[in-house]
């Protein structure tokens, strides 16, 4: 689930700008540790609980969205018109830069691996329903997105920036607009993914470089821009995973990446996208 | 696609060509002479930091290099061009883990055999991985090639019983002769700059002009009756070649390789470097990686955070300077020695390139 709600906003991202988003896992990354701080925090003044989770979750998601915003502003929207490889080199340099932020921030005395993440021990026996509500809140949002870009007006007009960025901005539709509400609503949709995940996985510095990967993985298979097909590859990627796993362990990475180069030469624009931009 | 974007940063008016493939190769040529002096007298400086910073510089610039005959001149970025890098360095590290499988010293016979393997071994894989890579241009192309390389680091990562997997192979000596740091350097100074001149031959002969043909328009050329497939597809050999020949010196200078030399990061470190330097020149990348190796030597003397500086150096690079460092001392060089009429108009390009639009 935590590889749907990433790659969804991945795929997001792409689809309609056009932009490889290295730091996504990043964002993702940064969200998870100030969820982590948050709820430290209210720990000071509440007794620890499930309910502690929600304030946190929502504030680092506006706070991400926020960052989103900002960053969207001063740095992506200058790489519209520029080569694929300045884009993804900002990206990239972004991972860098917010990776070594997390550093500064919340590992100076511990550099390595491992923020504590104590809401584990708060929920006690109560595990289990989280592993439920976990799935309800992908759904949720596996619905919701599709609902939004297929049967409201604004995601019309998301779908149609795919299509022709040209003709939706002659029809007056400012798209500086739309890209900055995606790109946020991506970062978003993975902030609120690193907090209702934090704990169950511990964050540690290294990990979106992992993760990262195997988003872009599921993003191919599924087809930029497409919500069912990210949904789908994520549920076949996991799956794919825990068989070869279990047939064969040391090759289950790549497995994914076998089936990646797959599609990519049977299907570039992946099982579920449509052939846009040859 | 991208080919179309970056038309108008390219030369390809037949008007003033001339002029600017002046600057462009008589820039390169001036800083060629500087840098090949440059590296000639480094081993007068005191301590063997320097030396063994030099040496990294050469293996990682012509690294580079190879990968930005890729970018530069055929206009496809791969992001799995480190794949070809560490099968070299793999290539060549278990020839000499098979030659030499406990202590005593390697022959210089077996040395060379082991470094011999790299570029055939690199060159196979290459010849598998273009097979598919061509046929896709652009963002899949860069994805494509980062899978591929993905995968292979993934099967030397976990095919432990052959590569050792994530403890690398340790211990890879260099005969007694090669042991000697300043002698070792200068060893790879003549590999480097064979290698070198051998790809300026490559990238000015026809073929380096058909290839950047394919970067302006493929389309256009495939009308001409060039194959761009079968095109891409030698060249992307050629490039993982050169890569797999850096990656032989790799094992030998560190004297131990590691699987990460073939994952997407390391393949971000050439895409940096032919970038801070310059993707547009010939000798850009090198520039870009004396930059990127001298930088991260002397920053990580004072810090640990490396990552954030290079990740705010290529922020203002991007930003700033698209053209990399190259880029820059071009524009201020036209800026100074042309004012005349027909530089004008060019200077106003150049400007338009240098701000963000």
């Amino acid at each position: 689930m935590v590889l749907f709600l990433l790659s969804a906003g991945l795929s997001l991202i792409f689809g309609v700008m056009n932009i490889l988003n290295f730091a996504h896992a990043t964002f993702w990354l940064l969200a998870g540790y100030i969820t982590v701080t948050i709820y430290n925090y209210l720990l000071g003044y509440f007794a620890p609980g499930f309910y502690l989770l929600i304030p946190a979750v929502a504030g680092a998601t506006v706070i991400m969205i926020i960052v989103g915003l900002v960053v969207e502003r001063f740095l992506i929207r200058r790489m519209y018109n520029r080569e694929l490889a300045e884009q993804l080199l900002l990206t990239f340099a972004l991972v860098l830069i917010l990776g070594d932020v997390i550093k500064l921030i919340w590992g100076v005395e511990n550099r390595h691996i491992f923020v504590p993440v104590t809401p584990v021990e708060a929920f006690g026996a109560f595990i289990n329903p989280y592993y439920f509500f976990l799935i309800g809140a992908g759904l949720a949002v596996a619905i919701g997105l599709w609902v939004f870009l297929h049967r409201t007006k604004y995601g019309k007009i998301v779908r149609a920036a795919v299509y022709s960025r040209e003709m939706v901005n002659a029809l007056g539709i400012r798209i500086p607009l739309i890209y900055a509400g995606v790109f946020a609503a991506g970062i978003g949709i993975a902030a609120f993914a690193a907090g209702i995940f934090s704990p169950l996985l511990p964050m540690a510095l290294g990990v979106d470089i992992d993760i990262i990967i195997q988003c872009f993985a599921v993003v191919v298979i599924g087809g930029f821009g497409s919500i069912l097909g990210t949904f789908v590859a994520s549920l076949l990627v996991g799956v794919v995973y825990s068989f070869s796993i279990l047939l064969w362990p040391d090759g289950a990475l790549a497995v994914i990446f076998l089936i990646v180069i797959a599609v990519l030469i049977w299907r570039p624009w992946g099982l579920f996208g449509t052939e846009l931009r040859s | 696609m991208t080919g179309d974007t970056n038309v108008s940063a390219i030369p390809v008016l037949p008007q003033n060509s001339l002029a600017r493939a002046w600057w462009r190769h008589g820039l390169s040529g001036v800083l060629a002479a500087v840098l090949a002096v440059g590296f000639l007298v480094v081993p007068l400086i005191p301590g063997q930091f320097w030396i063994y910073v030099a040496t990294e510089i050469l293996i990682l610039g012509l690294f580079a290099m190879s990968f930005n005959m890729l970018h530069g001149y055929m206009g496809q970025l791969s992001f799995g061009h480190a794949a070809f890098f560490g099968l070299g360095a793999y290539a060549t590290g278990l020839l000499m883990r098979f030659f030499r499988p406990s202590g005593g010293e390697i022959g210089y016979l077996e040395f060379f055999l082991s470094l011999l393997a790299a570029p055939p071994v690199a060159a196979m894989g290459a010849l598998i991985v273009s097979i598919f890579c061509v046929r896709l241009t652009g963002i899949y192309f860069a994805i494509l090639t980062l899978a591929f390389g993905e995968l292979l680091y993934y099967i030397v990562f976990s095919w432990y019983s052959f590569t050792k997997g994530d403890d690398g192979v340790q211990g890879l000596l260099p005969p007694p002769f090669f042991q000697n740091p300043v002698n070792f350097y200068y060893f790879t100074f003549a590999v480097v700059l064979a290698a070198m001149l051998l790809m300026w031959r490559i990238l000015e002969s026809p073929f380096g002009y058909t290839l950047r043909t394919l970067r302006d328009n493929q389309r256009r050329a495939a009308f001409l009756g060039i194959n761009v497939r079968l095109h891409m597809s030698v060249n992307f050999v050629i490039a993982g070649t050169f890569a797999g020949i850096a990656g032989a010196l790799w094992g030998p200078f560190q004297r131990s390789i590691a699987p990460g030399l073939l994952g997407w990061q390391e393949s971000g470190v050439a895409v940096f470097m032919a970038l801070i330097g310059g993707s547009k020149f010939f000798i850009g990348p090198i520039v870009g990686s004396a930059v990127y190796t001298f930088l991260q030597a002397f920053v990580t003397i004072y810090t640990v955070y490396w990552p954030l500086t290079i990740g705010l150096v290529i922020l203002m690079i991007v930003l700033f300077a698209p053209g990399g460092i190259l880029g820059l001392v071009e524009g201020l060089l036209e800026r100074i020695g042309k004012a005349g009429a027909a530089a004008t108009e060019q200077g106003d390009s150049a400007n338009k390139d240098g701000t963000a639009p």
